[in-house]
């Protein structure tokens, strides 16, 4: 009887969360929307941003209607990426990122809570921890984190928001100097493509304000004073960030990603910055120079595009999908069966999530984490 | 400085050993100093310490002024003064001494892309809440900033400083989010660390590194220090091994002056 209460009920979020979930095996009613900046010189879009976002979904597979900003009003008045979702609008590419990721978690947990309504090998705490967590979850509360991809352990988490830091700090600058305040470049290929793409009157300030915001973000950050002028500021932004390419070469290594096998979201975030410097023909381009020699870097990103950006191999997957549509579920499911039966590993770590979430920290006192901590994952109700 | 004058000042510090003199010039504990600043001193002291080379501090109302980039801290060796962390830490490695010989690529990597998360993370959110918040802009930051100027020039600085990091957090997109996100990235900020440290002595197991200096200056300081509310400090304390790392540091490098007494 218990059982088939709460079957029922996740039966409902799930038909719900089918609807809108991002997710390869249900069929979609209602895609997500994305906007972004067209592409040109064979990237889906010149813009990192939009770029880190693009490849993101493409490696967790959500199935987003991508819809390119050219030539409409919106070069100018919306802020680059945005997601709409169900009447709310997502910014910024760290925000679209936990949102994607928080639409597959919640799959996750509901495919877990089916599994272990079916499969009694799962008590009824860690079942109702994880009814708990699906209905945080569909309120929007708590907020997703990057460490919060559950494929990775906690300190590659950690790890991933140190890079994205110095990806921020030390290559974003050296790229905006490239392709906005560089005068031959900006001449020469930013400012033509940019003016070609947006529609009159608005081809005359698209390009121009985004270069003033491009020299103002440099000048604010990295200029040590005032009185310093960009020319002084140039020798120390692109030393900085040919170490940060070094730094980042070095941590490839060989591998095809910066974890192991399968992409994720630090992948999407390189790939987003170094993609545009690899592609786009720079009349003038030092750090493109330094990039060419990276070949672990330059093939990362061919890689992704080979594999996730072309059409043809789109064509291969959406086939398979189609015609096998049970197939991937049900590998899912076993993979979720093997997850299951390491039970402690699974539930400890969603444990810790739900343990370490902003909400769960407010509801119980501090002092009295220590021993909570230590007491039996059982104990608690 | 250009590429071509770093390297000239790297090749002069080579030549001569570390003075007895040296010192380290900041803002007035008592009085002036604010949250990221004396974070950021905090951490060029640990990291001289765990160097082993002596550093006498020296509070001075104009540090900022006189600082060549305008940041404090800055030290002052022989006839060179170089300030803020990453320089210093290449400065005394042009002396011969350093901390991170020991790591292999990969791990410098890490450290590195550590240090701009606390940098970029913890100091900016420590300079949000000092001077975007409003309660704690007019209660606490301007009222200390311009405490050695009189009147009207304390008012004239106290605004422009406020101006001018208001800013740079528009400009990296800092200005539209509330304190309770602010605060959420800090917590963010100190889980990941917390997860990379784990249950070692130090960031890279044994050694201390400029890392280890740089988190423990800005956390012992957030920890330490009295703002409007105890929210940022109560963030910190949530996480155990960051308490303890920060108590470990505190013990090993600092037990000769008693606790240190922050600002």
């Amino acid at each position: 009887m218990y059982f088939n209460k709460n079957l029922l009920w996740v039966k409902v979020l799930s038909w719900r969360c089918a609807l809108g979930c991002c997710c390869m095996h249900t069929n979609m009613a209602e895609p997500m929307e994305l906007l972004c900046w067209g592409g040109d010189w064979d990237l889906p879009s010149v813009h990192s941003d939009s770029l880190i976002v693009l490849a993101y979904a493409k490696f967790s597979g959500a199935k987003l209607a991508v819809k390119s900003i050219d030539w409409t009003w919106r070069t100018i008045t919306a802020s680059v990426p945005q997601l709409h979702y169900e009447g709310s609008t997502v910014t910024e590419p760290a925000q679209i990122l936990n949102f994607l990721r928080k639409q597959a978690e919640m799959k996750l947990y509901i495919q877990l809570y089916l599994l272990s309504a079916t499969k009694s090998k799962m008590t009824p705490t860690c079942q109702k921890k994880i009814k708990t967590r699906i209905t945080e979850l569909e309120k929007g509360s708590p907020p997703c984190r990057f460490n919060a991809d559950y494929e990775l352990t906690a300190k590659q988490g950690a790890d991933t928001m140190a890079y994205i830091a110095l990806l921020e700090e030390k290559l974003r600058p050296a790229l905006l100097h490239t392709f906005w305040v560089d005068a031959e470049n900006y001449v020469n290929l930013t400012r033509p493509w940019f003016t070609s793409h947006s529609p009159f009157p608005l081809n005359f300030f698209v390009p121009g304000r985004q270069a003033s915001l491009a020299l103002s973000r440099i000048l604010l950050t990295k200029a040590e004073s005032p009185l310093l002028n960009i020319t002084e500021v140039e020798g120390k932004i692109y030393s900085e960030a040919k170490e940060c390419l070094n730094l980042l070469s070095h941590r490839l290594g060989n591998f095809h990603f910066f974890f192991g096998d399968t992409p994720t979201s630090l992948d999407a975030f390189v790939f987003g910055h170094i993609a545009p410097l690899i592609k786009a023909p720079l009349p003038s381009g030092q750090l493109q120079k330094h990039l060419n020699q990276l070949d672990n870097l330059c093939q990362f990103c061919n890689t992704i595009l080979k594999n996730y950006f072309t059409d043809a191999s789109a064509e291969k997957r959406m086939d398979c999908s189609l015609t096998a549509p049970h197939d991937p579920v049900d590998a899912n499911l076993q993979k979720l069966t093997q997850l299951v039966n390491k039970e402690s590993n699974l539930i400890e770590k969603m444990d810790d999530n739900l343990r370490s979430s902003p909400q769960h920290r407010h509801e119980t006192k501090p002092s009295a984490r220590a021993s909570e901590r230590n007491s039996p994952l059982l104990s608690k109700h | 400085m250009s590429l071509a004058a770093e390297a000239f000042v790297s090749q002069i510090a080579a030549a001569e050993p570390w003075p007895e003199n040296a010192t380290l010039y900041q803002p007035l504990k008592e009085d002036q100093i604010l949250l990221s600043d004396s974070a950021s001193s905090l951490a060029v002291q640990t990291f001289l310490r765990m160097c082993g080379l002596p550093v006498l501090v020296s509070c001075r109302a104009n540090a900022e002024y006189m600082s060549p980039s305008g940041k404090v801290p800055f030290i002052q060796v022989g006839n060179q003064v170089v300030s803020e962390l990453g320089p210093i830490v290449q400065f005394t490695k042009a002396k011969g001494h350093s901390l991170s010989d020991g790591l292999d690529d990969v791990q410098r990597a890490e450290m590195k892309a550590y240090m701009e998360l606390v940098n970029n993370m913890l100091l900016t959110a420590e300079l949000y809440i000092q001077w975007c918040d409003d309660y704690t802009a007019t209660e606490i930051s301007r009222p200390r900033y311009s405490s050695p100027y009189s009147w009207p020039l304390n008012h004239i600085l106290a605004y422009q400083k406020q101006w001018e990091v208001r800013r740079k957090m528009n400009v990296i997109g800092w200005s539209g989010k509330s304190l309770e996100q602010v605060y959420e990235d800090v917590s963010q900020c100190c889980q990941a660390l917390s997860q990379r440290l784990g249950t070692q002595p130090y960031f890279f197991n044994k050694q201390p590194t400029e890392l280890d200096a740089l988190v423990f200056g800005h956390l012992f300081t957030i920890l330490t220090t009295q703002l409007t509310n105890d929210e940022l400090a109560e963030k910190v304390k949530s996480y155990t091994n960051l308490l303890s790392f920060c108590h470990r540091i505190e013990h090993t490098y600092f037990k000769d002056r008693g606790r240190i007494n922050a600002a």
